[in-house]
């Protein structure tokens, strides 16, 4: 995708001939990229600067209704950075992040493998199983993990109060999994890492499929162990793969929004991340504040560029060695 | 924006030039009858309501026999952002319901046509809960129609009580004793306190002679650093922390979320809901339905608590081009007979002072109902009540452990700051 880096470098032959033509710019290629170019600025791009605009404006409800927005310069900014529920939605957005991206990308990266060592029936099947889950919407997802931890009838509670006490404790059939922010995001990132699981596996899979075999054979016939294989072959071969997958993981968790809405709500407003913060302040109440709510999402707009900014530096530089 | 105004025009142009035909039944200010009256109701519209519409619907066409009316329901967690798109789109209804605390801010953001002089020539408006009413004004100016209203009680299991011999508590600690007697005797939770449910929690601050909030001057200050207000918090979250006669997993939720359905299936000793819940509680489990009653919030000292009146308004939108027909829509609603149909299918009270339910078991809501209180009447109370969850999140604190002292303190700062917007 990003790999344009070769295509400039002048090819060896053209410099031997002595006789470089003069390069035509060819338009070709920008005409064919230019409607997805446009579709984007109008339906990502406008709206991102709308909400740039506005994160500098006072919006309500009488601005909506067709009063022009009056400026305020930098107040709804630092409202927000004056507020304690702003860092700690930050504290929460940032945290989960770490800890949901490292365990999606470490089971998914050995369902990846499980599934690569099974045979080709074995592994549609179970490859088709995960992506049920992948292909769960977030919504449904969310609104089954809060029946399965609730506490009347969840199946949760019910199994880990039949357990013996010895190994899990007791009193569990009123256990309330969405009292306390670690708790709650205990139970989230479960939902979400089980939701995000099957695209790392499948994503693996297919560069597992794509390594030559007589690698492997070799360091078997070495004696190197499937822990020694991995580090040693796979990970440095599907290094741009894993890139790709952290990347986008980090920007997935970062922006959670749906399952922790419907799992925790508005009551509890010691568990917002920033997505339900700038929800609560932007459409929470019949006072709209949307001019806040824009602030709080261009803060994570930011974040999320900073973290896109990395990635891409990477993969030029990977371009430039390779 | 303005090709869809002028779009907008052109089409009621359009729609009244063919309504107007001619039969002019509506010379009592109605106005020109449209073709359509558009009207919202929250809410999921369950098969009994669009019954009940139709034939508030069938009623009101004997008089504007040319008018549709069209029902559009609005779940109530989609209602701010329903609103919020009629504001910004300018495609509102003509008539719609309103939740009650909502309608300050509605008035304050001029989304309702005034109707001062509809409502002065509507006979039956005399008959309306005063307090409800006020509500409902603004500058000496009338916008919406109280429709109908639901307070709380304790639900309990009366032959619980019978069994254990337990009177319906008069005091707080007759509240606490009953739920210990309860939970020892059929080991399920004495008693539920949600901590998401600021009109319950506000029953025990004002039974205690608290308040959230009064107006000095043209200004709200804050009541909640009180001691009035925090021995009121500290007993209710006292009883999961320190009488534990109520159970941790009602933490940081609300009503309906755990207690209603536990009650209903007779794994709670008592919860707090209004009458409504009746109707609720017998889709979960109708089995114990003969056993269960209703007695009102207790005061520290003896005594019915003032309850919030939370509830419905009727209102005409500010963009309707035909108020006076949306008028007489609101008058059809709620005339008697319907209100009485109304009070009686969806177990909320009618905001008539001589319209009672017909369920004896409910009863004892309309005496509760004499007992009741607004709360601040301020358009930052939106914000305080949802929006930020002020009380529910201090309640949340403190049942967990945190002192109520600072937290009741933060809780104060923050109504001083959103009660005067």
């Amino acid at each position: 995708m990003l790999d344009t880096a070769p295509a400039v470098r002048p090819t060896p032959g053209r410099k031997s001939s002595g006789r470089g033509r003069p390069r035509r710019p060819r338009l070709g290629p920008y005409l064919l990229i230019a409607p997805t170019v446009v579709v984007i600025a109008l339906l990502m791009f406008w709206p991102m600067i709308q909400i740039a605009v506005m994160s500098f404006q006072k919006v309500g409800n009488r601005q909506l209704a067709g009063e022009p927005a009056e400026s305020v310069g930098t107040k709804n900014y630092e409202t927000i950075l004056a507020d304690d529920l702003f860092w700690q939605s930050l504290r929460h957005t940032v945290l989960f992040a770490v800890v949901a991206v490292s365990l999606t990308l470490l089971v998914g990266t050995l369902v990846g493998l499980l599934l690569h060592r099974l045979g080709r029936r074995m592994s549609m099947f179970v490859a088709g199983g995960v992506m049920v889950a992948w292909a769960t919407p977030p919504i449904t997802a969310a609104i089954i993990f809060s029946w399965l931890f609730g506490s009347t009838g969840g199946v949760v509670n019910w199994t880990l109060d039949l357990l013996p006490d010895l190994l899990v404790g007791g009193d569990w059939i009123d256990y309330n999994w969405f009292a306390t922010p670690l708790r709650t995001y205990t139970v989230l990132t479960v939902c979400v890492v089980w939701q995000s699981i099957p695209f790392v596996a499948v994503s693996v899979l297919a560069g597992l499929r794509s390594l030559p075999g007589e690698l492997f054979e070799a360091a078997r016939v070495d004696g190197a162990s499937a822990w020694r294989q991995f580090w040693k072959i796979t990970f440095p071969l599907l290094r741009p793969i894993f890139l790709v997958l952290l990347v986008l993981s980090v920007i997935w968790d970062f922006k959670v929004f749906t399952q922790l809405f419907i799992m925790s709500g508005m009551a509890n407003r010691d568990a917002f991340n920033l997505s339900l913060y700038a929800y609560s302040e932007a459409f929470g109440g019949m006072n709209a504040k949307l001019g806040m709510g824009s602030a709080i999402a261009m803060v994570l707009t930011l974040l999320l560029l900073v973290v896109t900014a990395v990635y891409v530096r990477i993969m030029v530089r990977q371009g430039e060695t390779s | 924006m303005k090709f869809f105004r002028i779009a907008a025009t052109t089409v009621a142009i359009a729609l009244a030039a063919t309504a107007c035909g001619g039969d002019g039944g509506d010379d009592e200010g109605g106005g020109t009858a449209p073709a359509k009256l558009s009207v919202w109701m929250m809410g999921e519209g369950t098969p009994e309501q669009t019954t009940f519409l139709d034939g508030v619907e069938a009623e009101f066409r004997t008089k504007h026999p040319n008018t549709d009316v069209v029902i559009k329901y609005v779940p109530w967690p989609q209602v701010a952002t329903t609103f919020q798109k009629a504001i910004a789109g300018g495609e509102g209804p003509d008539v719609t319901e309103i939740g009650n605390t909502d309608v300050q801010s509605h008035i304050e953001h001029s989304n309702l046509a005034d109707i001062s002089d509809e409502f002065a020539g509507w006979a039956d408006a005399a008959a309306l809960n005063k307090a409800a009413v006020a509500n409902d004004q603004g500058g000496g100016k009338t916008y919406a129609v109280p429709w109908y209203g639901g307070v709380r009680g304790v639900w309990h299991r009366t032959d619980w009580f019978r069994e254990l011999n337990i009177q319906a508590p008069k005091t707080w600690a007759e509240l606490a004793a009953a739920a210990k007697k309860i939970q020892d005797a059929k080991k399920v939770p004495g008693f539920g306190a949600p901590s998401d449910q600021t009109n319950g929690i506000m029953s025990f601050i004002w039974g205690n002679g608290g308040e959230v909030a009064v107006k000095e001057g043209a200004k709200w200050v804050g009541k909640l650093d009180q001691p009035q207000a925090r021995e009121a918090v500290d007993f209710y979250a006292g009883l999961v922390t320190k009488d534990k006669v109520a159970p941790e997993k009602y933490i940081g939720k609300n009503e309906l979320q755990g207690p209603q359905q536990d009650f209903a299936l007779g794994k709670l000793g008592m919860y707090i809901d209004g009458s409504w819940a009746l109707k609720e509680m017998k889709k979960v489990s109708a089995k114990d339905a003969d056993k269960w009653g209703v007695f009102p919030i207790p005061t520290k000292t003896g005594g019915n608590a003032p309850v919030m009146a939370g509830g419905s308004d009727l209102a005409v939108w500010k963009s309707s081009k035909s108020k006076g027909v949306a008028f007489d829509y609101i008058t059809v609603l709620n005339n008697k007979t319907n209100a009485q149909k109304w009070a009686d299918y969806s177990g909320f009270s009618s905001m008539f002072t001589d319209v009672k339910f017909t369920d004896p078991k409910l009863a004892v809501f309309t005496s509760i109902a004499s007992n009741t209180k607004m709360p601040p009447l301020s358009t930052g109370w939106a914000d305080f009540e949802q929006t930020k969850k002020v009380i529910p999140n201090a309640v949340k604190a403190v049942m967990q452990g945190k002192p109520s002292d600072a937290e009741l303190k933060r809780a104060n700062d923050q109504a001083n700051e959103l009660l005067n917007p």
